[in-house]
């Protein structure tokens, strides 16, 4: 699926810096929540975001969809610059992109029925109405595993699982052809987490989905996702197929995240714990971001920003480290 | 829940309908002229031609208070109204798009609040002449900046809200935002601004009129009849009487109706409950004399059966719960949602929120002096006396559970003084920060929640939870809030905490099964309210013996398989519980039987219980 042709979403350098509000007498420096981040993802591609809060992840997948315009670099959807795009335009472009949001409490208006949501886009986009919208609801309510006669309920009569699904309906409800997931498992139940990524994995195969998968569970996206992105500080780390970062995580900060994610297998946390937390976002260490908490950190680290390269021995791999060299198999 | 509260609007809905058709239906009332006047019985009293009496001119009190009532609801509805339109608008405007146009709407409306109400309506009739359009007109600009604070307040919290967002994803224009999706889930506080704008109309338009600055006589309105009863008032009481009477009551009529329409308009209802030393009070059967041969070790609960009240009777949402905990032991309860374990650590500390209620079973204790008292049934003061010091809980979300407005030292210090002490307070909160791992420990101390990070605060929390060595630490999803890396390190230090405080036993609610093989001896496995298996960690893990620990270990996101085992279904609702076993619907290895019979929980071997049919085969 790799290098076929034009990607379907591609990100270029891109940044987004949030204004922060100063004092009385300094004006509040902006804050970076991304920073030069080049993203592609083809026609029915997985891709998996994953970092912790504060990473920029979920400002990388609204940049995507320009529910947030990026302060600097580009989005390409199928190699037209969104930027670009007169307002009516970009109108008819989202109906081809959609979102899944984390909460599945918020992400419902709870004052109109499952139905009236779900049916949302199709009238937006004049796709259907009436009867046919109808009958389009009860099959999306029916495909993401729902009783169609739940139409007609409102949002708090569901459980959180549903809800979530009801969410993928409305967003499959205009046939996009890239969906950004935003931590959709995240508020669920061990046991309906693995319903929803099996939804996904199913809706994925069945149209031919390409998907931003975004998660802070590494295990989750493991599942899910053809190739991997992992963020920290609004940059990248370390990318590439997700089986082989699992197998190998290659950049010291994969490498933590993974062992601190508690396993059933190893019980968690081989090792020391990473020290130290994520540092500020609105202050971030020099050089290379992660060198704060890094154990391999030198003090060459703080000079310079470590470019992302492809890490040399493993194919498809890129990596963001002054000392990748030392870190290949 | 919603044929309730459509009932509870029957009342108001009907005193509003009354008041609004009697003055729609003046003109046809058999009622004498409101004008005519008649000199020579002026102040009568009341009569059988005229029911409460005659004015200062000799007219009928009664017809022009339902003809007044006319002129002052109209003037006020169509103020309100027009407020209303005019003020949501901007407001909702100002807070979608800020910028420029926040300025010139909700910043210009702003201007207008200042200026004392009286006054500006003064300054406008002076303008335009007194009149009831006027008056309308006047009023409609004294309250619509009110309208435009409430809508902009409102559209600020809710454009960030993830359903607004979503809107925008679909590709919907601006408009169809703003009027499908904001202004219904902004209404509920509108509307009630809407109630206290007519009432408040209606009385500055007596004020006015009274001040013969609205109506015009000889039309009648409350405010002129007020304003003409005061001159008699010596005289004739009872005249002063009866407009404020109609004032006021249509006022709080008018108050109720649209208090219970916003409760109607929310369809997830409202939240009911008393405070919770009320709470305490409810009977318990007392509890049966306890076995002299039974040791409580820690804590022994025994067959904890909670209930929600419903419209259908009690449900009950915990059922014959029971487990022990052996000083130094950390118990895991591990759970979906709705399996009830966060309401059984809640019912340890007693906080049990105000609609459950205990209905049997006890909690057993044993305190620092050795003395075993039963938590359900300890009065609310001595309760207060052992939370915190010998029981100490800390929850999920630290963002939400430290007051954000004091100091993050003051705050542990508080659970110092709570219990005695009293000196050397602020070395021992240091000491504490330092043991939890704060860096920095005395600037930390002085610094506030918002200074820190959300790792930071969980320790924080901790601190205060540990501050007078309790003897049974309750922690309710500890680190479901944290990144992973630091969820790691929160509970390295929980794993640390236990060593140092060898005697503290440890009660971890968690829903994820891989940081309970991290941090517990013994698992407590909770579904639909029940507990559904119990034993030492590793053996559960080896060999779980329930379908649903089996399955709840199988669906954990790890291992090489292309897909992930689900659960199918979802938790019962606790109003539809299964006949049989609760897991049954679910089950993959549920036979004609479990559908049919309640399976009780069995030993399975030392130490180790299930609640399952076919236990035996499950090995």
């Amino acid at each position: 699926m790799n290098g076929a042709g034009e990607p379907l979403v591609r990100g270029e350098g891109l940044t987004r810096a949030f204004k922060r509000r100063g004092s009385l007498f300094r004006r509040g420096a902006p804050v970076m929540a991304l920073r030069g981040v080049d993203i592609t993802v083809h026609r029915g591609e997985a891709v998996g975001v994953v970092g912790e809060s504060g990473c920029g992840k979920s400002t990388l997948g609204r940049v995507l969809l320009r529910l947030m315009p990026p302060t600097d670099g580009r989005v390409l959807f199928e190699g037209q610059d969104l930027a670009q795009q007169p307002a009516a335009r970009l109108r008819m472009l989202r109906r081809r992109m959609q979102m899944v949001f984390q909460d599945p409490y918020g992400s419902l208006d709870p004052r109109r029925t499952v139905g009236a949501q779900i049916a949302d886009g199709m009238e937006i986009h004049g796709l259907a109405e009436g009867h046919t919208a109808r009958d389009r609801v009860a099959a999306l309510l029916r495909q993401v595993g729902l009783d169609p006669d739940h139409a007609r309920r409102l949002p708090h009569e569901f459980s959180g699982g549903q809800r979530q699904r009801i969410a993928v309906a409305r967003a499959l409800a205009t046939e996009p052809d890239f969906i950004v997931a935003d931590e959709p498992v995240s508020a669920l139940d061990v046991s309906i987490q693995a319903q929803v990524v099996n939804l996904l994995a199913d809706l994925r195969a069945e149209l031919g989905l390409a998907l931003l998968f975004i998660s802070h569970d590494l295990h989750v996206v493991r599942h899910l996702c053809d190739r991997l992105v992992v963020m920290y500080l609004g940059r990248v780390m370390e990318e590439g197929p997700a089986r082989d970062i699992f197998l190998a995580p290659a950049h010291p900060y994969t490498r933590a995240l993974l062992a601190a994610t508690p396993s059933l297998s190893h019980g968690g946390g081989q090792g020391a714990p990473l020290a130290g937390e994520v540092p500020s976002i609105a202050n971030p260490p020099s050089g290379c971001v992660f060198r704060t908490r890094c154990p391999m950190a030198q003090p060459e680290c703080g000079a310079e920003v470590p470019p992302l390269r492809p890490m040399p021995g493993m194919s498809g791999r890129q990596i963001a480290c002054r000392r990748a060299e030392e870190l290949a198999p | 829940m919603r044929r309730i509260s459509l009932r509870s609007l029957a009342l108001p809905g009907a005193l509003v309908a009354a008041i609004v058709l009697l003055a729609i239906a003046a003109p046809l009332l058999p009622l004498p002229d409101p004008v005519r006047q008649d000199v020579a019985n002026r102040l009568a009293r009341p009569s059988l031609m005229h029911w409460l009496g005659q004015d200062e001119y000799g007219r009928d009190v009664l017809s022009r208070i339902v003809w007044g009532a006319r002129v002052s609801l109209s003037v006020a509805f169509a103020a309100a109204l027009m407020a209303a339109a005019v003020g949501t608008l901007a407001g909702i405007l100002g807070g979608y798009f800020r910028g420029m146009v926040e300025l010139v709407t909700v910043r210009v409306a702003e201007v207008v609040l200042c200026f004392p109400p009286l006054l500006l309506a003064l300054l406008v009739v002076t303008l335009m002449g007194p009149g009831a359009g006027t008056l309308v007109f006047s009023l409609a600009i004294l309250f619509a900046p009110g309208f435009a604070r409430v809508a902009y307040a409102e559209t600020l919290s809710a454009r960030a809200l993830d359903y607004v967002t979503a809107q925008e994803a679909l590709g919907a224009r601006t408009g169809r935002i703003l009027f499908r999706t904001l202004l219904p889930n902004i209404a509920p506080p509108l509307i009630v601004q809407f109630s206290l704008t007519v009432a408040s109309a209606m009385v500055l338009e007596s004020g006015l009129s009274f001040l013969g600055l609205g109506v015009v006589p000889p039309s009648p309105s409350w405010g002129l009849m007020i304003r003409g009863a005061r001159a008699s008032m010596e005289q004739a009481p009872l005249l002063l009487f009866w407009p404020c009477l109609a004032l006021t009551g249509t006022v709080l009529v008018l108050n109720l109706f649209c208090d219970r329409l916003r409760d109607v308009l929310d369809p997830r209802g409202k939240a009911a409950g008393r405070p919770g030393f009320l709470r305490r009070l409810v009977a318990l059967p007392p509890a049966a004399a306890r076995p002299a041969s039974v040791t409580p070790g820690l804590l022994a609960m025994e067959g904890l059966t909670l209930e929600v009240p419903s419209p259908a009777g009690p449900v009950q949402v915990v059922r014959d719960v029971s487990f022990q905990l052996a000083p130094g032991e950390t118990l895991a309860i591990v759970g979906e949602s709705g399996s009830g374990k966060t309401l059984t650590g809640l019912a340890v500390m007693g906080l049990l929120p105000a609609a459950v209620r205990p209905t049997a079973g006890r909690i057993l204790f044993t305190g620092r002096d050795g003395q075993v008292v039963d938590l359900l049934r300890l009065p609310e003061p001595e309760m207060r006396r052992l939370r915190g010091r010998d029981l100490a809980m800390i929850f999920q979300d630290p963002s939400s559970s430290l007051n954000p407005l004091v100091r993050i030292g003051t705050q542990v210090a508080e659970s110092l003084r709570a219990h005695g002490t009293t000196r050397g307070t602020r070395e021992r909160v240091v000491a504490l920060l330092r043991q939890v791992g704060l860096p920095d420990p005395e600037r930390a101390a002085d610094a506030y929640p918002h200074e820190v990070s959300g790792g930071q605060r969980q320790r924080v929390m901790i601190a205060a939870a540990i501050a007078n060595h309790p003897r049974l630490l309750l922690a309710d999803e500890p680190t479901t809030a944290l990144d992973v890396t630091v969820q790691a390190q929160i509970l390295a230090l929980l794993a640390e905490l236990k060593r140092a405080e060898g005697a503290m036993g440890m009660v971890f609610i968690t829903h994820n099964l891989a940081v309970v093989n991290k941090i517990a001896d013994r698992v407590l496995v909770m579904y639909a309210g029940e507990v559904v298996e119990e034993g030492p960690v590793a053996e559960i893990f080896a060999a779980p013996r329930h379908p649903y620990t089996r399955a709840l270990i199988a669906s954990m996101p790890e291992g090489d398989a292309e897909r992930l085992t689900a659960i199918p279904g979802a938790v019962p609702q606790p109003w539809a519980m299964p006949v049989g076993c609760r897991f049954a619907p679910r089950c993959d290895a549920a036979a004609e039987a479990c559908h049919a019979t309640a399976p009780v929980l069995e030993d399975v071997s030392p130490g180790r219980r299930a609640r399952c049919l076919r236990w035996k085969e499950m090995a």
